[in-house]
């Protein structure tokens, strides 16, 4: 690889995540259940002891079954979720596109979305103001733009989400399962957005179930199992790891 | 497999990237006294977003509503209305209290203030799941965006209470002013120590809120809104412990307060009509309690303690939110 391999952008140390499940959540239920607490407790891994570099301008897929862990990693990565055990480290601008909409607020319009949006992904409302008119247009939903968006559909949701992240000019990009919505023709834009950020030295960590995506994009596949790594290197053989690790289950 | 990056956009980006310092991701250190001022610094470099998420708030409210923000005059207007008639009136206390209207109404204004910080706070780290879930932004900016709503639309209240004062021809001009304005900031210091407890635990314990509700209430009848000090004293007299345990309130002491700063009739002596014996109803000045100024700056700095326990004990609940909404 070139020199950008030998840049870390993130950076994981022994990163353990453990999630407690509690059954009971009301003050009832609890004091019902007071002293059998444990019985209602259950708790797992669901990362363990991760050791990660990611170097600048590598696309990273986070591949694995479901539950594997992989979209807890992308959340640990982006600070949305706090490691119980373990250190994450990043540096740069980050922008994240986690499942649908993040953070649009139904009862407010596209527009007024967009800087709150904007503002939340890092945004100053000045810059807004200025990428506005190209976020509309990448979005292609111009008609809607001052409609509430809880009158979109998914796809329109996803477009205009996904325009507001491409403009917060990222340095890394975490993508979680978001493109599958949109139409074909908007994913294909998305797929070649995201290979022009590829040229530009942006860093994308992925979590997908396109086996084919990650083959043809990613430099570096991360198989998960059970919270484990159990897979780190090029993406063909990654996929081949999945598969295999498929077959044994 | 695509080609390895080489161009100088790429490059460039590359060896920028190579001189930033590592940040920890998400919220600051957990330290003591560290991670207090480091909360405080997230939320200050995030103020054009608190500004927004407030200006949320507050849009959102009556978004598809035709009458929109005038429902907030219509609420606390009817409430005046409410308690003049049916406790001023038909319970008399407007016989006892000087120009009722003013009195309960600033009442009002004060409480209601802390009630919609306390009531909306609680409710806002769930409210904001979607955001919570999906993206970092410092926690605290939550409820205090519902703060920072709950301090516009006591604005809108100040200006009918002031409106009401100049008609009714008693403006407060005077150096008991500065009573109403401690009397705010120490409703707003205890709102935000509350505000952030209690939004992080509602969030493990869904009950917190109807708790609060319940508290709420409670504590609303609790304290001098609707009924004057002077009547508390009039039942404590033989029992002066009855007085001070009501005065361990810090939202008593913030409302007295306030009253002594915009309520002027309390502080005069009073002529209300004609008592049953035909004689003329005097009515003293309000004793205010003694040192009041100096119990507000006590409640000030227990506030100020509250407030950096809170902001410990949230940014301890806060790293499992997204799992736990």
């Amino acid at each position: 690889m070139t020199i950008a391999t030998k840049v870390p952008v993130i950076t994981l140390n022994e990163v353990s995540k453990r999630f407690i499940i509690r059954k009971e959540k009301s003050l009832k239920e609890r004091l019902v259940n007071f002293g059998r607490s444990r019985k209602h407790k259950e708790d797992f891994w669901a990362l363990d002891g991760i050791d990660l570099d990611i170097e600048a301008g590598t696309t990273v897929g986070l591949i694995g079954a479901n539950g594997s862990g992989k979209s807890t990693l992308l959340k640990v990565i982006g600070g949305i979720i706090q490691p119980t055990r373990g250190v994450v480290r990043r540096r740069g601008q980050l922008a994240a596109l986690l499942e649908l909409g993040a953070g649009f607020h139904p009862d407010l319009t596209g527009r007024e979305n967009v800087f709150l949006n904007g503002a939340i992904l890092g945004l100053s409302q000045k810059q807004i103001e200025g990428y506005f008119d190209s976020i509309v247009a990448f979005s292609e939903i111009p008609d809607f733009i001052d409609t509430q968006v809880k009158f979109y559909s998914s796809g329109m949701y996803v477009r205009l989400a996904f325009a507001i992240a491409i403009h917060v000019d990222p340095d890394v990009l975490l993508v979680d399962e978001v493109l599958a919505v949109g139409d074909e023709p908007f994913q294909k834009k998305c797929l070649d957005k995201i290979k022009e950020f590829q040229q530009e030295g942006r860093t994308i960590v992925l979590v997908t179930h396109d086996l084919t995506t990650v083959q043809e994009m990613c430099d570096r596949t991360i198989v998960l199992s059970h919270g484990k790594v159990i897979f780190d290197g090029d993406a063909v053989e990654g996929v081949a790891a999945l598969r295999a690790n498929f077959a044994t289950q | 497999m695509r080609s390895p990056v080489t161009n100088t956009v790429a490059q460039e980006r590359i060896r920028r990237i190579e001189k930033l310092p590592f940040v920890a991701a998400g919220a600051p250190d957990a330290t003591l006294l560290g991670g207090f001022w480091g909360g405080v610094r997230d939320v200050i470099t995030h103020k054009s977003l608190l500004d927004l998420l407030i200006r949320r708030e507050l849009k959102a409210r009556y978004k598809d509503s035709s009458l929109g923000f005038v429902w907030s005059f219509i609420r606390p207007l009817t409430m005046l209305l409410i308690y003049y008639v049916a406790i001023g009136q038909f319970l008399g206390a407007a016989r006892s209290v000087p120009q009722y209207a003013v009195f309960v109404y600033s009442g009002l204004t004060i409480w209601g203030l802390y009630n919609e910080i306390i009531a909306s706070s609680t409710t806002s780290i769930l409210a904001n799941a979607g955001l919570i879930k999906k993206v970092y932004v410092p926690r605290e900016l939550f409820p205090l965006a519902s703060i920072g709503s709950a301090l516009f639309n006591f604005g809108i209240q100040m200006i009918v209470l002031l409106a009401a004062i100049v008609v009714t021809g008693q403006f407060p001009l005077s150096w008991n002013l500065l009573y109403a304005l401690a009397a705010i900031v120490v409703v707003v210091t205890y709102g935000i120590a509350l505000a952030l407890f209690l939004s992080a635990w509602n969030v493990y314990l869904r009950d917190i809120q109807y708790l609060v509700e319940v508290a709420l209430l409670i504590f609303f009848w609790a304290s001098p809104v609707v009924y004057a000090w002077t009547q508390v004293q009039t039942v404590a007299k033989n029992h002066a412990w009855i007085a001070d345990v009501y005065l361990l309130n810090p939202m008593t002491n913030a409302i007295l307060a306030f009253q002594k700063g915009m309520w002027e009739a309390g502080s005069k002596t009073n002529v209300l009509g004609l008592n049953a014996a035909g004689k003329p109803n005097v009515i003293k000045p309000v004793d205010w309690p003694a040192h009041l100024d100096f119990r507000l700056l006590v409640l000030f700095v227990i506030g100020l303690a509250l407030i950096y326990v809170a902001q410990r004990v949230f940014s301890r609940l806060q790293g499992n939110f997204a799992q736990e909404i």
